[in-house]
């Protein structure tokens, strides 16, 4: 990949930083106010992987909208690497992908994620190069002749990706990005996260599946009608109690019977045994993959 | 040194791209396939010229072509193209990146620009082509009416092939203008509409009220005129048969004031653009 061409502004700021964002809409001809997002206060450190989670409605694309400059708060701020996120130039380190895509359609995906390129200030050889190399990230390559508007939904989520990081932006914001996208795909984005976390970028990611968000996630925040109801760090989870799960060879009854006697002498308690079951993703994803291999 | 907030290079981008998608659609090629065929067909409509001289039906009928389905064009790509970037939500990803909304706007009435501008320079070229044959032809058959030479002044269709251009082209700028606020893309069609109409026809009003003694009526009909441009100025070089070509000056003079009208209408679209929540 060639390399990046802008850089941060400041290496020390917050990678994201949002102080007190309100967003008030009008709705309806009387103008009754709306509030999307509620004094929203959040910082996010660069290198990190963010999950901003919450219901339908709860002020996460709008936020993300506040924080790109479509659209402008009621009151508060936003930085991205400490330049203000009104700003163009604030956005020349982001990339981003939005909620359910829709890319120009008369265009082929590689010239696609080129004009993005090129509007991100790419130009020369790593222009055309940096472009294959996305599409070649997001498993593309053989269809990127195609034009756009016979992709399908998960095609379009992965061309989407290439334009969101072909200009090896420090910051990628992608919002719900495995809506409508198979679990081959899913799990190809979740590579793709971690691996742009190992490059030290720092990615702000919505999502309604919780359990992805928990394999990718460094920090996670909650809203909730545009409030911010809970903020922390994945690591710091509390756990369930004081219980343990171990996962042991299968024991004849007779053995089982004398582990939880042996259990109760200490005053301990076996509270369940189940046999644990091939995940049905891995099953898919085995499946698949072995087809596509052959 | 602080540099311009604006980059002209991003508006060329966006107007590139707005092209490439205007010429890739079905809709144009038709507009453009049924104005060639009138003007190519127009010798064939001969017959039908109500006595007036056959070349100077066939310029009417290029000219006309011209306006009829550069009008239409003008009016459905501007809000087509502009319109569609926020109904399919393609201008999220675009306002995403480095560009300013006065780029996005810029960039796309520069495109709008040069399809227009391709439009006329394709019609004006077929009809002068077509012109300059069937003229040949005349002359051989009946040498006498031209004793002096050819009669067509081809200047003057050049000159009324860019004068149509820059009538399409504020045309554009008023629909552009509606479409930066618009809820809706027909709204914003049915109004480019309506200012072509009101355009043809604001002469009359302001000829209407400039007699009457109101002064109230006056000022309305001032009003009007300054408010919507007279397309009907444009025809200056229509008379290009057996006619000379109005005074550069007086060429140079209705540019100014379509390129007035021009600017305008574009700095309100990006003042309106820039308000515009998406």
């Amino acid at each position: 990949m060639p390399a990046s061409p802008v850089a941060p502004q400041s290496v020390s700021a917050a990678a994201i930083e949002l102080q007190g964002l309100v967003k008030d809409f009008a709705i309806g001809l009387r103008g009754v106010k709306l509030r999307a997002v509620d004094h929203l206060t959040l910082r996010i450190e660069p290198g990190q992987v963010f999950g901003l989670l919450g219901p339908n409605g709860s002020g996460k694309s709008t936020t993300i909208k506040l924080l790109l400059g479509l659209l402008a708060p009621t009151a508060g701020r936003g930085t991205i690497f400490g330049v203000p996120s009104e700003r163009a130039d604030a956005r020349r380190t982001v990339g981003y992908l939005p909620e359910a895509p829709y890319f120009y359609g008369h265009l082929t995906g590689f010239e696609l994620v080129r004009f993005y390129a090129r509007l991100s200030g790419l130009g020369g050889r790593a222009l055309d190069e940096g472009a294959r190399a996305a599409i070649d990230r997001v498993e593309m390559t053989g269809a990127a002749d195609r034009l756009v508007r016979n992709y399908s939904k998960g095609m379009l989520q992965r061309i989407g990706l290439a334009q969101a990081i072909v200009h090896q932006p420090q910051l990628l914001i992608l919002d719900e990005p495995t809506a409508g996208v198979d679990p081959a795909g899913a799990a190809m984005i979740a590579r793709l996260v971690l691996e742009l976390k190992a490059e030290g970028k720092t990615v702000l990611i919505t999502s309604h599946l919780l359990a992805q968000m928990e394999e990718v996630c460094d920090g996670v925040a909650i809203l909730d009608r545009g409030r911010l109801i809970y903020q922390g760090r994945m690591a710091d989870l509390p756990g369930r109690g004081n219980r343990q799960a171990m996962v042991l060879d299968a024991l004849p009854p007779g053995e089982l019977e004398e582990l939880r006697a042996w259990l109760a002498a200490r005053g301990r308690a076996l509270h369940s045994v189940e046999t644990p079951r091939a995940q049905l993703e891995r099953v898919y994803l085995e499946r698949v993959g072995k087809q596509e291999q052959s | 040194m602080r540099a311009l907030p604006f980059s002209a290079g991003q508006a060329v981008l966006i107007a590139g791209n707005t092209l490439r998608e205007a010429v890739r659609q079905k809709i144009i090629g038709l507009f453009l396939g049924l104005a060639l065929a009138l003007v190519i067909g127009a010798r064939w409509f001969r017959d039908f010229n109500f006595g007036a001289p056959e070349l100077k039906f066939l310029a009417d009928c290029g000219l006309g072509a011209m306006t009829f389905f550069g009008s239409a064009l003008a009016i459905t790509a501007t809000a087509q193209l502009f319109f569609g970037e926020i109904e399919n939500r393609t201008v999220l990803t675009l306002l995403a990146r480095p560009v300013r909304r006065s780029e996005f706007v810029v960039g796309k009435y520069w495109g709008l620009l040069v399809l227009l501008g391709a439009f006329c320079a394709l019609l004006t070229a077929v009809l002068a082509t077509v012109l300059w044959w069937r003229e040949g032809e005349l002359m051989r058959d009946f040498p006498a009416a031209f004793a002096t030479g050819r009669v067509v002044n081809y200047a003057g269709v050049a000159v009324a092939g860019f004068l149509g251009w820059l009538k399409l082209s504020v045309l554009a700028g008023f629909t552009l203008l509606v479409a930066s606020f618009a809820q809706t893309q027909l709204f914003a069609v049915v109004s480019g509409f309506f200012i072509l109409v009101i355009g043809h026809l604001q002469y009359l009003a302001q000829e209407a009220y400039g007699r009457s003694e109101a002064w109230l009526a006056r000022l309305g009909g001032g009003g009007l005129g300054l408010l919507f441009p007279n397309f009907n100025l444009f025809a200056l070089a229509d008379a290009f048969v057996g006619a000379d070509l109005p005074a550069w000056s007086q060429i140079a003079r209705l540019s100014l004031y379509g390129f007035g009208y021009l600017g305008t209408t574009c700095a309100l679209a990006i003042f309106s653009f820039r308000h515009r929540e998406i």
